[in-house]
């Protein structure tokens, strides 16, 4: 039956199709979802109550969903930036952890004047992420070197990294945990929104949503990132400045994942803890590709994650299902997406059986 | 002193084998023209299902076998989607990652840091007893000396056998192989799913043999590293068998420095096994003229038959 | 066996990509002993018909038999086991490979042999025998493209084919080489094998063949003919339609020395032939033809030329302006202007809209908006106004450069290029892969440049083209190039010495 089937790629999938095969992979998504949770013993009735009620609808469950949609938004546009490119950063949680150190020496060192300490901490923090990620485009377009291995064993140098300073200099005096001393409030800490423990952070989250969306629709940055991304080769013949297209996508990717991190310590804890960045990288390919690399689109899956989040971390004192929960739910929507996708990328034929004599 | 270098050498191969035989999975799924970066996550399915089959009472065996199977079957799944699905391998390979340590967390939620008995190193007579020499090579475990015959296995099947040459046909020019009658599908897929039971059993070895116990994280970039060592033997069997060794000694160094004691920096120490990756990654393109790394032309290429020309 | 019984015919097949039709109702009849021709234009469908008949398509509908009987093939190994066998136009080789092992691939099982030593043997043993002797050990990567095609004919033989299709074998090849291979393929007839030669030369066909199908837009025009009885204009009117009017280059006005290259070398990034030490000069208003066989460094000197790739050594000017440092931008700012080979490849992004295309290469410039904001509207408006011009075909302003077909892509590719800072033209083989409409309409674009007063280099493997447009002509051969010579005082046949690389 299979030899039987033959493919044909089609050269324009219609809109509708375009709709229906996303709409059914992200359906198949959740179904799937919803059966691995019941594997795990999470009746339905309680499922939906956590994943419909509670995330979105009730309000305290909502709050939590927006505190922790911030950084996901983030680092779902560092993702998109990047990969759009042909980039793949799979680092950013090592360019956020980056972030985080640089953030959390200005507010424990007292960088600079008291009322632009936020402001330092916020440009700490994004130039660190650059920085961080620049060793790998520059390893990338010097040497070729693939950036998918580089960003990520990088990841594994900032974490110990942070251990190193957690485990030692900045170890809080006061408890002994592997945490740093907590912000000074009003000064280094980003301004609740008077919306429960909601901070302003989501506002920065949304202006680098709608920024991104200029660039990307309207900037001639943006035109030269669709170029560079769809035909480097092409783009280059045109005279268009490939390799700096390239490093100031990376640079911006790494900026918004170092302020990612930024808006977690600045905004959540406070302080530097060992627990902030696990699991965002690939939250943020999950994010970044559901949303098609679209900026306004990034932000809705952003929130679709946050709500993952949210009732993962319910489910997680109820049920005791651990972290890594969250990760395999992600998996499975990502997964299901890109495979239901074949039936729009091709024409699928069945040849006629015919008698073989 | 002396004692210090024997313990390092002894406890080498340890560290070396788990990146070899995940290695070696990646060279063979490579070689057909497909990246599947989903090492660690089935490395981890099979470091924890293996601990799961010892912990209910079943032979180490049938732990090793199980281990295997489970890395197969992730494999499975990442083979589907990117053979007959066709979907990207990078993205797949990411996807494959997260199913794996997903998996492998929830699931080995409750048989987490529970000790085991698992293999230990083997007596081979007065092999064993001559000095210095008898420990390091004839005192191994048995999956060490195992990983030495499928090394040469996985050597003669790629670059020796027929199966071999149209494999490698495959992963080079796979409309070539296609027109010469030979089934593409049917080699990726098994390429991958032979990739799946390597990495599985470098995963079983990491908990069976190495740590003899289950934690989450443990694998800790593991099968990244075995990627980057698949690049710098550029695809090769033997030379992984020298960058494994490496590797293994910097991470088999380790612990040691940890026992002399001493003010030394402990996560910079731990750095090391991440920095050497990236060493070795940059230099050959910095030092060597001319470089290249070699890798099989239809690499991450997807295979359409009627694709038009 | 019968010598005129019928070894293939397929009838009635059509097969559509993705809802464009490529074949409707073409059929074929060819018999045992015979050289049959399949002739027509580039994009008639000929290699789709013969990639139907050895399993690499599906067709939607038709019939196959072989010698007689019903077949089904729906992959390529029911059609070795039916002895059919193709030499593809885009060889169907490993570079990395040694011949040995590539024959092994395809003809183990036929051969009985599982090594490539035992492999080595055959070849050394049949090959001589054949008249396609090969060193069984050389990488096919380093071999040239006549020596290519022989492991392909080699390995096509040896897998036991007897219904041998070539597609458009000279296509690569110099002229004594063309004749080699012909000569080759009578032989093969002549030994009851049935061989279909896929070609658009006239001559070809008249000359070696025993029958002719042509076929045009997917259709069989005209069906197993005699090809005793066919003349060159009855071949010509059928696989043309109505005759399409020749562009032929008039003589203009030249200027003074526009563009001069003065000794430049390159390197080739793959470790083959470079460029090794090439200087030309062209005036304004003339149009240089670089002949020669592809793989002989014409690649690297398009691309150096371009910018794309770095100018190891040597000098470019501009009207006496040094450039040859300059990137890609710069050049374009000089009034440099490219037609690549692969015009999906270098030349348009296929996913990109038309009037995407048509702005790229001058948004750096500040024609279309600024840096805040891409100036769309006028873009589609320019592009509006050029799609007119050019008559370019099922072409909106928003429509994706990759459905067009090739010689609209073309069109647009050189209304783009072809603007009125256009100084100096580099043209990589213009008219790859077109039909002829589309070669006269891309030939006239190019003269029309020219009387316009651009240094034209025109690189191309087809000689034809060549001699019909340029004033003066070089070959290129392993990465240098002969003496610059008036069009009118040379000859084909002299020109085919220079490709050899014997003069």
């Amino acid at each position: 039956m299979l030899n039987r089937v033959y493919l044909v790629s089609r050269q324009q999938i219609p809109v509708w199709l375009r709709i229906a095969t996303f709409c059914l992979g992200i359906v198949t998504g959740l179904i799937g979802c919803t059966l691995i949770l019941m594997i795990f013993g999470v009746p339905f009735r309680e499922i939906v109550n956590e994943y419909v009620v509670f995330i979105f609808l009730d309000k305290s469950g909502f709050i939590l969903t927006l505190t922790a949609f911030v950084p996901l938004a983030l680092v779902g546009l560092a993702a998109a930036a990047a990969i759009k490119l042909n980039f793949w950063n799979i680092g950013i949680e090592g360019q956020m952890w980056m972030g985080t150190i640089a953030a959390t020496w200005v507010a424990t060192y007292d960088v600079g004047p008291e009322n632009l300490r936020l402001l330092i901490m916020f440009f700490a923090a994004a130039l660190a992420g650059s920085l961080w990620i620049g060793i790998s485009a520059g390893l990338k377009l010097r040497y070729g070197v693939n950036e998918i291995i580089t960003t990520l064993l990088l990841t594994y140098v900032a974490f110990l990294l942070v251990q190193n300073l957690l485990f030692g200099v900045w170890r809080d005096p006061s408890s002994g945990f592997p945490a740093s001393p907590m912000y000074t409030p009003e000064i280094e800490r980003l301004a609740l929104v008077g919306w429960g423990r909601l901070h302003s952070g989501i506002w920065i989250a949304i202006a680098a949503g709608v920024i991104w969306w200029w660039i990307m629709s309207i900037s001639r940055f943006g035109y030269l990132i669709d170029a560079v991304g769809a035909n480097p080769l092409a783009a280059k013949a045109a005279g268009l400045p490939v390799i700096a297209t390239v490093v100031v996508a990376a640079i911006l990717s790494g900026g918004l994942a170092g302020v990612a991190g930024l808006v977690i310590v600045a905004g959540q804890e406070y302080r530097l803890t060992i627990n902030i960045a696990e699991g965002f990288t690939f939250s943020a390919i999950v994010i970044a590709f559901v949303a098609r690399f679209n900026p306004i689109g990034v932000l809705f899956a952003a929130l679709m994650i946050a709500g993952i989040y949210t009732a993962g971390e319910t489910l997680k004192v109820f049920y005791r299902l651990p972290n890594a929960t969250v990760v395999l739910l992600e998996s499975v929507i990502l997964l299901s997406l890109l495979i239901v996708e074949f039936f729009s990328r091709y024409n699928i034929g069945i040849r006629k059986a015919e008698a073989t004599p | 002193m002396s004692e210090f270098i024997f313990n390092w050498l002894v406890n080498t191969p340890v560290y070396a084998t788990p990146l070899l035989l995940a290695c070696l999975g990646l060279i063979v799924t490579a070689r057909a023209g497909i990246l599947n970066l989903g090492a660690e996550g089935m490395m981890a399915v099979g470091a924890f299902s293996g601990v799961v089959v010892v912990l209910s009472g079943q032979p180490l065996w049938l732990a090793v076998i199980v281990a295997m199977l489970a890395g197969a079957l992730l494999a499975a799944v990442f083979g589907i989607a990117t053979v007959f699905f066709r979907t990207d391998q990078v993205l797949t390979g990411l996807i494959t990652v997260a199913m794996g340590l997903g998996v492998s967390g929830v699931m080995g939620h409750s048989f987490t840091h529970k000790p085991i008995q698992g293999f230990e190193g083997i007596s081979m007579g007065w092999l064993s007893e001559i000095p210095w020499i008898g420990k390091i090579f004839f005192g191994q475990d048995l999956l060490v000396y195992a990983t030495v015959l499928i090394t040469l296995a996985v050597w003669w099947g790629v670059h020796r056998s027929l199966i071999g040459l149209r494999l490698r046909a495959v992963g080079e020019a796979p409309s070539t192989a296609d027109s010469s009658g030979i089934n593409v599908m049917r080699y990726r897929f098994s390429a991958v799913l032979i990739g799946g039971l390597l990495c599985g059993l470098a995963g079983g070895y990491l908990s069976l043999a190495a740590g003899q116990i289950w934690v989450e994280h443990m694998i800790a970039g593991r099968g990244w590293i075995a990627i980057a060592l698949a690049i710098f033997a550029r695809w090769r069997p033997f030379p992984a068998i020298l960058g494994a060794l490496i590797f293994g000694g910097t991470e088999a160094i380790i612990p040691r420095i940890q026992t002399l004691g001493g003010d030394i920096p402990v996560y910079f120490l731990l750095m090391l096994p991440y920095l050497l990756t990236l060493a070795v990654l940059i230099i050959p393109f910095v030092f060597v003229k001319g470089w290249k790394d070699d890798v099989p032309a239809g690499l991450l290429k997807t295979f359409v038959r009627e694709e038009r020309q | 066996m019968d010598s005129h019984g019928v070894a293939l015919e397929l009838t009635k097949v059509s097969k559509q990509f993705d809802g464009r039709p490529a074949l409707s109702d073409a059929s074929l009849k060819v018999n045992w002993g015979e050289v049959h021709a399949l002739l027509g234009e580039n994009g008639a469908g000929k290699s789709t018909l013969m990639n139907v008949a050895c399993g690499l398509y599906s067709p939607d509908q038709g019939t196959m038999a072989v010698s007689g009987v019903p077949v089904s093939i729906s992959k390529p190994a029911d059609a070795i086991n039916h002895g059919i066998g193709m030499v593809h136009q885009h060889f169907k080789l490993v570079d990395r490979f040694s011949v040995s092992e590539n024959i092994l691939l395809a003809c183990s099982e036929t051969l009985g042999v599982s090594s490539v030593n035992d492999v080595a043997k055959v070849i050394t043993e049949k090959s001589e025998h054949m008249g396609l002797e090969i060193d069984p050990y050389a990488v096919v990567g380093e071999i040239s493209i006549a020596e290519r095609q022989r492991v392909e004919i080699l390995k096509m033989l040896l897998t036991g084919a007897r219904i041998l299709i070539l597609d458009e074998p000279t296509a690569v090849l110099t002229d004594l080489e063309s004749e080699n291979v012909l000569t080759l393929i009578r032989r093969m007839a002549a030994t009851d094998c049935a061989v279909i030669l896929i070609t658009h030369k006239l001559r070809e066909v008249l000359q070696y063949s025993d029958r002719v199908t042509v076929m045009r837009t997917g259709r069989t025009i005209l069906s197993q003919a005699q090809t005793s009885e066919m003349t060159r204009e009855k071949l010509a009117k059928a696989m043309v339609g109505e005759s399409a009017e020749q562009i032929t280059s008039q003589s203009r006005e030249m200027g003074a020395d526009r563009y001069v290259i003065w000794d430049i070398k390159v390197r080739s990034p793959s470790g083959g032939v470079g460029v090794d030490g090439v200087s030309l000069h062209v005036r304004a208003g003339e149009i240089y033809g670089i002949a020669g066989v592809g793989g002989n460094g014409q690649p690297q000197l398009a691309d150096a030329l371009m910018g794309l790739m770095p100018i190891e050594e040597g000098h470019v000017f501009i009207d006496g302006k040094e450039i040859s440092h300059l990137g890609v931008k710069a050049l374009r700012d000089r009034g440099l202007r490219f037609i690549p080979s692969d015009r999906f490849g270098s030349g348009l992004i296929p996913d990109f809209k038309a009037y995407e295309n048509y702005g790229i290469t001058r948004i750096l410039n500040n024609v279309y908006g600024s840096w805040i904001r891409v100036n769309r509207k006028r873009m589609k408006e320019d592009v509006n106004a050029t799609i007119e011009t050019y008559q370019i075909l099922g072409c909106a302003a928003a429509t994706k450069s990759r459905l067009l077909s090739g010689g609209n892509a073309q069109k647009l590719l050189l209304a783009r290029e072809l603007d009125s800072e256009l100084s100096v033209l580099i043209a990589h083989s213009p008219t790859r892969g077109l039909d002829i409409y589309a070669c006269n309409t891309v030939h006239g674009l190019i003269v029309k440049a020219a009387n316009r007063g651009a240094a034209c280099i025109l690189i191309s493997d087809d000689l034809e083209e060549i001699l019909t447009l340029s004033n003066s002509v070089s070959v290129m051969s392993r990465g240098k190039i002969s003496e610059k010579r008036p069009t009118r005082e040379t000859t084909r046949e002299k020109i085919g010495e220079l490709m050899l690389g014997h003069a």
